[in-house]
């Protein structure tokens, strides 16, 4: 693998007495995209602030390839940000808003026309220097804020929620080309991002935060199927968590009913929760089910209808190609790869009960969720 | 409800409009008469450019408001970006308390200022002359910086704030990124700032009025002070080119910015443009201050000694119709020296602000009684009369004068009687039997009366037979218990207003000094002076003198001396229609004001007059409280 380029070391930061980071420990590797995963107010933007120089930690050391930048200005960091609502100039066009930064560094005007130039073609906006900037497309705008950052060839890019603004269509074709982006430059990228799915889909690093604190770190497919608590079985995807114990190694014991299950190393008869994707679970027939229950309710999808059953008085939320009517008894079945668990946590008994489930869940809470000043 | 909307909106902007209007019209008037327009002419505005001295009062204006306008600006834009940097809640505080001076009474702040500046002046650094030049400068940008701020903030609230981040982001310190981005983000809030502060810079008055000194004087302030006589038509021709200016300049930044606007959202190459737009606009920014700077310089340069005279206001020839320019006059025999020209409104006036100080005055030239409780005050010099030869021309019957018995102060300037002014279209000869004329009922609501206790009193005291030095208190009651009934019959209490009215016959009959009163017979030929000789009536004579703030009393001795040569005085008299005290100037004079009756009385008639003597501090308080209550406090009574 390749170098450590960034270490944080207990950083801790505290406004007005409230804390916000809680002695973060993170290092980023060289050419590594970073997701910084987590819902508001969980820190990650202060934490990309701090990584830029925009905020000074009250705790704790920054150390940018092998050297403490605490006290480094931003504008001596070889870093550079994408901001989360591109801040991008508004007196300046799009060719002068890219070249902006190497100007301030007084390069040849050749090389400045060079390289934005050749920018332009990167973010596929050949043509469109002279074009004013409020006269984009919030996707191009975008693409003009990566350039900017791009252009003076950082070792770092700090990306801070930059697809937050633009519809879901446009988000994911930008997904992708920064991805593209990331690759073909070599830069390291550390990202922000509440978007569970971005960040699994992009990043070859995820950190999961919540409370000013590290919940998780690991690769998107580690993260997904193997989260170390409740809070990021249900902050990563759907989860059904339920509570159980560990009888001994493979098997957990919960519904009054033994399962076989893959994992291992807990003490004899720890209580642990259970986690149960809702896309891993098998509808069969009510008299094949290791467990039977009630569908309570039903909506469509699209790709699939999330259906919610009830479990002697547990709510379970399933997801099923097949239609399964409001009313309909069926069973389900439970392999072993298909339960993971987990051990106890501050979280536990928070998440993963689907008894208050609706429809708009999830949407409420993606509105609500504006990032943290 | 359209078309109603529509009327008012109509009603609204002449409402806004019409003043300006009358203004303009009267600039091109043919006539004197503002209510008659007798025909079309450009010679007002010709008149204003061969008027050296007021365009130099317009340079003035401009220059403090430039000037002012610049600083404010930069300092405010620091002080906005600074206060924006505050957390929210002390942000919140220091907001208001940049307000305040905006919303406190001018008055208040100019009074203020002006302490605050001779304190300073005289009283730390022992300087002679406190309010100056830089004083006016200080207060204009007192005055300009909150509205600086005011119009920054909400610009710097509105932007963006992580711009200044991606500027540092990319490598700017944070001044660069203050030059590189902030700027351009609030410069509309700079530019509405700065044009708010010149246009309040250039119009201000009450705030200048205090703290202004002798050296330099803006037009508002010296407009204020020439109300001897109805402002000049080329005054409205100059007000008329201000407004136009400012119109055409404030229809220009809007079409502007409309059109970067549009720019903008047709989605054209507008960054040239705006950039080429604010390059403008800085340009024009450095260029004012450059060109204050240098005129600054410049003024200050001339190592010519600056004589300030402090003078009536129309008290002395000018230039204009075909008149001797005195001071120009006086300026190219003596190259070194430059006159500088201030006026007051009467005795009182000028003895309370030389009285409060911090100002340089050279020569004053104040009343007789006015002359004797300044040499009680110790506020005049004792002049030096070698370098005053002419003196020897002043005729005896003025030297050693009662308001100055060993004739150490003064030298006479002009004398003059108070008489009436009546219409003879009106007025019936018969009536003219004495001071009584005003307050002849017949002629009610069409009576003027001069309008300063000391006169208003000597009037009385004609008519019911009292000196008029007499410190008796119920004689002194007795008069104001006279002028109290004469109050129903006065259409208005009035100094220099007097020459419309009467021009205009709005009133028939009127108290004033003959001098005036001549100058008015030239106006309207109907009118005619009347003085009640048997009763008596007031002789008075205004003298030269120097106060002891002077600063060059060589100089000001010059100019007395020169103002006293025969022919000088007698090509003086021709404008200001007064006498003079020296008997060789009327052969200098023209023959019509040197043989009338009414400007040099006969001998006999003479005889009758009495001069006003200075009475104490305690019973000059006296008589303007009684004058006061008996003219003025119970207009609702």
């Amino acid at each position: 693998m390749s170098k450590e380029l960034i270490r944080l070391q207990d950083l801790t930061m505290e406004f007005d007495g409230e804390r916000i980071l809680d002695s973060i420990n993170l290092y980023i590797n060289d050419h590594e995209f970073l997701t910084l995963l987590g819902p508001s107010g969980c820190g990650k933007t202060t934490t990309l602030r701090i990584i830029g120089g925009f905020l000074n930690p009250t705790s704790g050391t920054v150390i940018f390839d092998g050297q403490t930048i605490n006290d480094v200005p931003p504008y001596k960091r070889q870093i550079n940000t994408v901001f989360q609502r591109y801040a991008l100039f508004p007196h300046l066009n799009v060719f002068d808003n890219i070249a902006f930064g190497l100007r301030v560094a007084k390069l040849p005007k050749e090389e400045v026309n060079e390289r934005v130039n050749r920018m332009l073609e990167v973010v596929s906006l050949r043509g469109y220097g002279h074009r004013h900037i409020n006269s984009l497309s919030g996707g191009q705008q975008q693409r003009v804020a990566i350039a900017r950052a791009l252009v003076n060839e950082p070792k770092v890019l700090l990306l801070d929620e930059p697809l937050g603004a633009l519809d879901l269509r446009l988000r994911k074709d930008m997904q992708i080309e920064l991805k593209r982006i990331q690759q073909a430059m070599g830069i390291t990228f550390v990202y922000v991002t509440h978007d569970q799915e971005e960040a699994l889909s992009m990043s070859d690093t995820v950190v999961v935060m919540d409370k000013g604190r590290i919940q998780q770190i690991g690769r998107p497919e580690d993260i997904y199927n193997e989260p170390k608590n409740a809070f990021v079985a249900d902050f990563i995807g759907e989860s059904n968590i339920l509570d159980g114990v560990m009888l001994s190694d493979y098997k957990v014991r919960f519904f009054g009913r033994t399962f076989q299950c893959v994992d291992k190393g807990f003490a004899p008869n720890e209580s642990v929760d259970v986690v149960i994707r809702p896309e891993d679970i098998d509808i069969v027939a009510p008299e094949e089910g290791h467990l039977v229950g009630v569908v309570t309710s039903v909506t469509f999808k699209g790709l699939n209808y999330d259906i919610i059953v009830e479990f002697k008085g547990f709510k379970w939320l399933i997801q099923t190609t097949d239609f399964h009517g409001e009313g309909s008894t069926i069973g389900i079945r439970l392999n072993p790869e298909d339960i993971h668990i987990m051990h106890k946590s501050e979280y536990s008994g928070m998440f993963g009960d689907y008894s208050s489930y609706s429809a708009e869940y999830d949407e409420l809470t993606e509105d609500a969720e504006d990032e943290e000043e | 409800m359209k078309k109603t909307n529509r009327i008012l909106t109509i009603l609204m902007f002449i409402f806004l409009y019409i003043p300006m209007v009358v203004l303009i019209v009267a600039s091109f008037n043919t006539g004197k008469d503002i209510t008659k327009f007798e025909g079309f002419t450009l010679h007002q505005y010709a008149e204003l450019f061969r008027d050296e001295d007021l365009l130099r009062l317009l340079g003035n204006s401009v220059l403090i408001a430039l000037l002012s306008t610049g600083i404010s600006v930069a300092f405010g834009t620091v002080a906005a970006v600074g206060i924006h940097s505050l957390k929210p809640k002390m942000r919140k505080v220091v907001m208001s308390l940049t307000n305040i001076p905006m919303t406190n009474p001018d008055i208040v702040t100019g009074v203020s200022l002006s302490l605050l500046f001779v304190f300073v002046g005289s009283g730390l650094l022992g300087q002679r002359e406190s309010l100056n030049f830089w004083t006016l400068l200080i207060a204009h940008v007192t005055f300009g910086l909150p509205y600086v701020i005011l119009n920054v903030m909400p610009k710097l609230q509105q932007m963006d704030g992580s711009l200044t981040d991606a500027a540092m982001d990319l490598g700017c310190t944070p001044v660069q990124a203050f030059f590189k981005v902030i700027l351009y983000e609030i410069l509309p809030g700079i530019v509405s700032g700065g044009i708010m502060t010149f246009t309040m810079s250039l119009d201000d008055f009450v705030i200048s009025y205090f703290v202004t000194g002798s050296d330099f004087v803006t037009l508002p302030v010296e407009i204020y002070t020439y109300t001897k006589k109805p402002i000049q038509n080329k005054v409205y021709a100059m007000f008329t080119l201000l407004f136009l200016l400012i119109f055409v300049l404030m229809v220009v930044m809007n079409l502007l910015q409309i059109r970067a606007g549009r720019k903008r959202e047709t989605m054209r190459s507008v960054s040239r443009g705006r950039m080429i737009f604010r390059r403008v606009i800085a340009g024009a920014v450095a260029v004012c201050l450059l060109v204050g700077c240098c005129a600054l310089i410049f003024s200050n340069k001339q190592e010519k000694i600056t004589l300030n005279v402090k003078n009536w206001g129309m008290n002395m020839a000018d230039g204009s119709d075909g008149t001797l320019d005195i001071v120009k006059a006086f300026e190219e025999k003596y190259p070194h020296i430059e006159v500088n020209m201030s006026y007051y409104e009467s005795n009182e006036a000028l003895y309370s602000q030389l009285n409060n100080g911090g100002i340089t005055v050279d020569v004053i030239i104040p009343s007789d009684y006015m002359i004797d409780r300044m040499i009680q005050s110790n506020m005049l010099l004792e002049l030096n009369f070698d370098n005053i030869e002419n003196f020897r021309y002043v005729d005896e019957q003025f030297k050693n004068p009662a308001y100055d018995p060993e004739n150490k102060y003064s030298v006479p300037y002009t004398w003059g009687t108070l008489g009436i002014l009546y219409n003879t279209k009106y007025v019936d000869e018969a009536d003219l039997t004495g001071w009584e004329l005003l307050w002849n009922e017949k002629y009610a609501g069409k009576i003027l009366m001069i309008d300063n206790s000391r006169d208003a009193f000597g009037i009385a005291q004609y008519l019911l037979g009292y000196s008029i030095n007499t410190t008796d208190k119920t004689e002194l009651d007795a008069c104001a218990q006279k002028l109290a009934e004469q109050k129903p019959l006065v259409q208005q209490y009035v100094m220099d207003q007097i020459y419309t009215i009467m021009e205009n016959e709005e009133a028939w009959i009127a108290p004033y000094y003959a001098g005036d009163c001549m100058l008015m017979m030239e106006e309207n030929e109907d009118l005619a002076f009347y003085l009640p000789q048997e009763q008596g009536f007031n002789l008075f004579t205004d003298a030269m003198c120097i106060p002891t703030c002077c600063k060059e009393k060589e100089a000001a001795e010059l100019f007395i001396n020169f103002l006293t040569d025969p022919e000088i005085s007698g090509a003086n008299m021709d404008y200001i229609c007064y006498a003079s005290p020296i008997s060789a100037a009327r052969e200098h004079m023209e023959a019509y004001l040197a043989e009338s009756e009414i400007v040099y009385p006969s001998e006999d008639v003479l005889e009758k007059g009495t001069a006003y003597a200075y009475l104490s501090e305690e019973i000059t308080r006296y008589v303007e409280g009684l004058y006061q209550s008996a003219t003025k406090l119970n207009t609702f009574g």
